[in-house]
């Protein structure tokens, strides 16, 4: 136990992502104006602002998918962002599948593991027990067989969670998870997210354009606007002046009650 | 007379012992790729590097070549790597790009062979294939290509698969897309302008774009889907050649009726299956009153 909480602690002193003065231009416009991004390990975290936030920018820098003119990207204390995105899962926005392409969800599944990277030889058996007990948590077991183009935005949602933690990733990143589902279902996905965050210990980040969606779960929200405006426990975030300023908007976690006419 | 013994009279003619091999080579391989090659949405760019053929075929002549294989890929691979440049450094639509292409190499191969005195009839066999006419040169290339080829899918089958699936993905596990992307292309122009012999520059799509439909109709995941498109490929290829043998029409054009008649037999009955299974279940369900 002591040796356990001696290697948690030591873990615990390297932040999961460490982003200082990142700067990234599009076209001529600077999205990313020296953005710093701390988040600790094991928090579930959101990362909110508007459209043209930049949100996608710092995401897709994150995932070493966009190229950055200034700043230092660490992943777990690495700076080589390719060994740093070993430990990462990410989970994307959409998924613009052909419908005539007929992957299942298994073989999906089997493209993310090394032990199954040769599903198109190895017997079902074979490449089964890993891929049923990942889709098992998530509650998709059932989709097993299922076409990937055949599925809801709600499912296939779950199933790219499922193939994110397959490799057991110590990070996830969620782009506007919930942006296909409704608002019921919306509660029980952030429930899941807080249930998976919760027993593998791993550090979450969530990306969205509004407050209130992640207000309930988040442990720490992070709001964007070119730069980092205000960082915060949900609560902190809400009162904040400068938030209300950068936004332009009132945020409120109640808006949608408040919309009515 | 039988299937059978067709092929047996078929297959005793020299000419036509090659055109068999040709096909049975390059039309499974075309399956195969085509699989991806429409999930990815590349058919629009596989007919537009087959069309820049024609500019391939006039530089040919020009040079006085036998066979316009070489300045044919070479062209080909031009435009391909036209069509990455304009994607990359324009604003033009992908669409847009390949069209422009299309027409362009098009008409600048009209008015090379038009320079060149070339006589329509000379053009037939690459416009609409000339299979019978091939050599043994012809399947030993066919032969190399379809080996090289298949042994790299298949090593590579994972990462294209996911590739196909999600791009970014695939680059955020850690595969390197931009290099599979270019050698994706790289075999598929090859494997067109090779395939040009077979079904000529204005068919040789369909042999991309038809097996792996077929497959479609009666896959329920990516393993079938490939076995099932090169079987498609395959049977479309051998049941082509023995209706052009039967009733003396372009085999090119005989193989792509043959391809598109097993689409609609297996769509067909691949409707017929559902509403059966649900009728099945449905009455299943009804519990007894």
């Amino acid at each position: 136990m002591t040796s356990h909480s001696h290697s948690a602690s030591h873990g615990a002193d390297v932040p999961a992502i460490d982003v200082r003065d990142l700067r990234v231009s599009l076209g001529g416009v600077a999205v990313l104006r020296g953005v710093n991004f701390v988040v600790p390990a094991g928090q579930l975290v959101a990362l909110i602002g508007p459209n043209g936030s930049g949100k996608t920018t710092l995401l897709r820098a994150l995932l070493g998918l966009q190229k950055f003119h200034g700043g230092v990207i660490r992943l777990f204390g690495e700076t080589n962002l390719r060994a740093g995105l070993a430990r990462v899962g990410y989970v994307p926005q959409r998924m613009d599948l052909e419908r005539s392409f007929i992957l299942s969800v298994r073989e999906f599944l089997a493209l993310r593991l090394p032990a199954t990277r040769h599903w198109f030889w190895l017997s079902k058996r074979r490449t089964d027990s890993l891929i049923r007990e990942s889709l098992a948590e998530i509650g998709v077991e059932a989709l097993l067989d299922k076409p990937l183009a055949q599925l809801s935005g709600g499912q296939l949602q779950r199933v790219l969670i499922a193939f994110s933690l397959l490799q057991r990733p110590d990070l996830l990143l969620l782009d506007e998870p919930t942006a296909g589902v409704d608002a019921p279902g919306e509660e029980t996905f952030y429930e899941l997210i807080a249930g998976i965050q919760k027993r593998h210990r791993m550090t979450v980040v969530l990306v969205s354009h509004d407050l209130s969606m992640v207000y309930r779960h988040a442990n720490r929200v992070y709001a964007l606007n070119g730069v980092m405006c205000c960082e915060g426990t949900p609560d902190e975030i809400m009162n904040a002046e400068s938030l209300k300023e950068a936004f332009g908007i009132h945020v409120s976690p109640y808006h949608h009650h408040h919309d009515a006419h | 007379m039988c299937l059978p013994t067709i092929i047996i009279m078929m297959l005793t003619e020299p000419w036509m012992q090659r055109a068999f091999l040709t096909a049975l080579l390059l039309a499974p391989l075309c399956a195969l790729l085509g699989v991806f090659v429409t999930a990815r949405r590349m058919a629009f760019f596989s007919d537009t590097i087959s069309h820049a053929g024609l500019t391939g075929v006039a530089v040919g002549v020009w040079l006085g070549l036998a066979d316009p294989t070489l300045p044919l890929i070479a062209v080909s691979l031009a435009v391909a790597a036209a069509i990455f440049w304009l994607k990359e450094n324009t604003s033009l639509v992908t669409d847009s790009i390949m069209a422009l292409l299309l027409s362009g190499s098009v008409a600048v191969g009209v008015i090379l062979l038009k320079m060149l005195k070339t006589r329509p009839g000379d053009l037939y066999g690459f416009l609409f294939g000339d299979l019978l006419a091939g050599g043994w040169r012809e399947v030993w290339q066919a032969a190399g290509l379809c080996v090289i080829v298949s042994i790299g899918i298949f090593l590579n089958l994972s990462s294209l698969s996911l590739v196909t699936a999600h791009e970014e993905m695939a680059q955020v596990c850690g595969i390197r897309v931009r290099g599979l992307n270019y050698a994706f292309v790289i075999v598929l122009t090859l494997t067109v302008a090779l395939t040009i012999r077979l079904l000529g520059i204005i068919l040789v799509t369909s042999l991309l774009v038809i097996p792996p439909a077929t497959a479609g109709n009666l896959s329920r995941n990516l393993r079938q889907q490939i076995l099932l498109s090169i079987a498609a490929g395959g049977i479309g290829a051998i049941g082509g050649l023995v209706v052009a043998y039967q009733l003396d029409v372009p085999c090119g054009a005989a193989i792509v009726l043959t391809c598109l008649g097993l689409f609609i037999l297996t769509l067909v009955g691949a409707r017929v299956r559902n509403a059966w299974t649900s009728r099945v279940s449905r009455a299943a369900s009804t519990p007894v009153a």
